[in-house]
């Protein structure tokens, strides 16, 4: 399982990656999206198996126990990626309606931080 | 009563507060005496962990390797103590600068929001929390960011918002990894168990993935391209704000990271924050250089100046880290006042570009006297704060016998005064202004006033360098204290069984 599981991590980044660096702000999203994906999975990866491992409770438990810890460490990565994806869907909207494009390398084509007052 | 949580408490009732309430004056007074009462607090627990005291709250009254728990030692009283004070000065300044109901509604909770980030960075003793404390605080800039923003504005900001989302995708990996390797995510627990790992080359590889992640967060230079671009677009004091305290987060967690949580013999790292933090310094200034509006040069100013404080912790000495922690307290406080040296030029001229404006020093003269204390502070000239952080560096960097990175730093501060003295010459001094400046406006003296109380307090720490020093070399000291540090967390009251 653990094999799989890393080369599927390796597999996401690799996608995420590919769609951050592409022009069309749609694929850009997905990217980012799978990229949070990609790095929830990593940390629950890091759960390993339960083998050999006492869980934190009181007490002899019944069958073996998966680390609860990670879990809820991407509980919490779940709930802000949610958050900052959300917060980009409405700056790649607000960019969209401001420019009248959803093509990143047209959108910073003629860009000069000087040209502003 | 335990006070470490105060810092965080304070910013979040009043973000709820200041949430509840219709915009108006009654909001304002509610913000500033919340900023006010956060410095106090600050004050106290500097004074309290000063005298030698590791405020620890397990928070829950779980232990701590298993609950979470909020550190307080020096270094993190400092750091909350400059965020309060900046806060304080950019919610007054904003006050000065724009009447009551042009004021944007959520500007003063998402500041609250931003503070709470911060200090949760400061304050907290594991480092999935530090994540939490990084995501809080960079939400709360994006949206600042975006808030009062025009379609150029936006422009400006995916570049900071996409680059910081692949660092906090980035900074999850580091801690799941961190976590698999030292299943553990308490800083004190990993001091411990990594203390016999030092030349493991897990424990390298993860010191590199971290130095990424803070190194994205700090500026440091091939990471540093979506900073120069989007602070400018921010209104001056949020601009303050951010130059003040943001980056120096990055700063703050190289520092804690580095000294007290990873093995102290990772010399590959310690190496390579060094070399990065030379490129930085010599790199950014250049950016400052070929810039030619005020907003700008000082964006690329804070990246120079934050390749000094990575250089000095890259350095790895207790006095090397006491003066990146003395550049820091210094840094803060000029950097904030120069970007709101340069919102009052720019309310005076109409335009903060350098080829529009002119002639202050005929006008507002005071003015002029306290960008010339900031500007010469900044690049290190001797009575002033920035020099004696800056002198304690070179002398480490002598010791060392790393006179290539002491070059560039003399050469960075050579070509900082250049730059100061760009914006002197084409703002105070001399200039083409074709527009009459504004001298009627009412708004530029109250501004004035917050600029010339954090300058004063900046010369007073020139003034007194020794005092502050002390407090520099003590929270170094309790930095690199792994053991210390880690006595202190697993020695705080807590139910369970302690290690």
């Amino acid at each position: 399982m653990q094999l799989e599981t890393a080369i599927l991590v390796g597999v996401l980044f690799a996608c995420g990656t590919y769609l951050i660096l592409q022009r069309s702000f749609v694929q850009i999203l997905f990217g980012f999206v799978i990229l949070s994906n990609a790095a929830n999975l990593l940390v629950l990866s890091m759960a390993g198996l339960p083998d050999g491992k006492t869980p934190p409770i009181v007490g002899e438990p019944a069958a073996p126990m998966v680390d609860p810890l990670p879990q809820a460490l991407i509980l919490t990565a779940i709930v802000i990626g949610f958050g900052v994806i959300a917060y980009l869907v409405l700056l790649l909207y607000r960019l969209f309606l401001d420019q009248r494009t959803t093509n990143a390398a047209e959108l910073y084509a003629e860009t000069e931080a000087d040209s502003h007052e | 009563m335990n006070w470490a949580a105060t810092p965080l408490l304070i910013p979040l009732l009043t973000a709820l507060l200041l949430l509840l309430g219709r915009p108006g004056v009654g909001r304002r007074y509610v913000a500033a005496c919340s900023a006010l009462l956060q410095l106090g607090v600050a004050l106290y627990l500097l004074s309290r962990t000063y005298a030698g005291e590791t405020l620890v709250l397990p928070v829950g009254r779980w232990a701590a390797p298993f609950g979470i728990v909020l550190v307080m030692d020096t270094l993190s009283a400092v750091m909350v103590c400059l965020a309060s004070l900046i806060a304080l000065a950019s919610l007054l300044y904003g006050f000065a600068e724009s009447p009551v109901h042009l004021e944007h509604p959520l500007r003063l909770p998402l500041m609250q929001f931003l503070l709470l980030g911060i200090n949760l960075s400061f304050c907290t003793g594991d480092l999935f929390n530090l994540f939490v404390g990084f995501e809080i605080m960079l939400i709360a800039s994006y949206a600042l960011l975006t808030l009062e923003a025009d379609d150029w504005d936006i422009k400006q900001a995916y570049p900071y918002v996409a680059i910081n989302l692949v660092g906090s995708a980035l900074f999850l990996c580091a801690a799941g990894l961190a976590y698999g390797l030292f299943g553990t995510l308490n800083f004190a627990d990993i001091a411990l168990r990594s203390a016999t790992m030092g030349a493991d080359p897990r424990v390298q590889t993860l010191a590199m993935l971290l130095l990424v992640v803070f190194g994205i967060k700090a500026g440091l230079f091939p990471l540093y391209y979506w900073l120069p671009n989007s602070y400018p677009t921010l209104p001056y004091p949020l601009a303050a704000l951010y130059a003040g305290m943001l980056t120096k987060v990055g700063v703050y967690v190289l520092a804690r990271v580095f000294g007290t949580v990873l093995p102290h013999d990772l010399h590959f790292a310690h190496q390579g924050l060094a070399v990065l933090a030379g490129f930085t310094m010599v790199i950014a200034v250049l950016g400052a250089l070929s810039r030619q509006f005020i907003r700008g040069i000082l964006s690329f100013h804070i990246l120079s100046q934050i390749g000094f404080m990575v250089l000095a912790i890259g350095f790895f000495t207790p006095l090397a880290f006491a003066a990146a922690i003395f550049y820091i307290i210094h840094h803060i406080i000029v950097k904030a006042s120069l970007f709101l040296i340069g919102g009052v030029a720019a309310e005076l001229n109409g335009s903060d570009n350098l080829a529009r404006g002119g002639h202050l020093w005929r006008h507002a003269p005071w003015l002029g006297v306290l960008f010339l204390a900031q500007a010469l502070s900044l690049a290190g000239l001797p009575p002033l704060s920035g020099f004696w952080g800056k002198y304690v560096i070179l002398v480490v960097g002598f010791e060392q016998g790393r006179y290539l990175l002491v070059l560039a730093a003399l050469v960075a501060s050579l070509l900082t005064l250049m730059s100061m003295l760009k914006i002197w010459n084409a703002t105070f001094w001399g200039g083409n202004a074709h527009t009459p400046l504004r001298l009627e406006s009412p708004r530029w003296r109250p501004m004035t006033c917050v600029i010339a109380a954090l300058t004063l307090l900046s010369l007073g720490i020139g003034l007194g360098a020794e005092g502050v020093m002390q407090i520099a070399l003590q929270a170094a000291a309790q930095v690199l204290d792994q053991q210390g540090y880690a006595a202190a967390v697993f020695s705080a009251m807590g139910k369970g069984t302690l290690p």
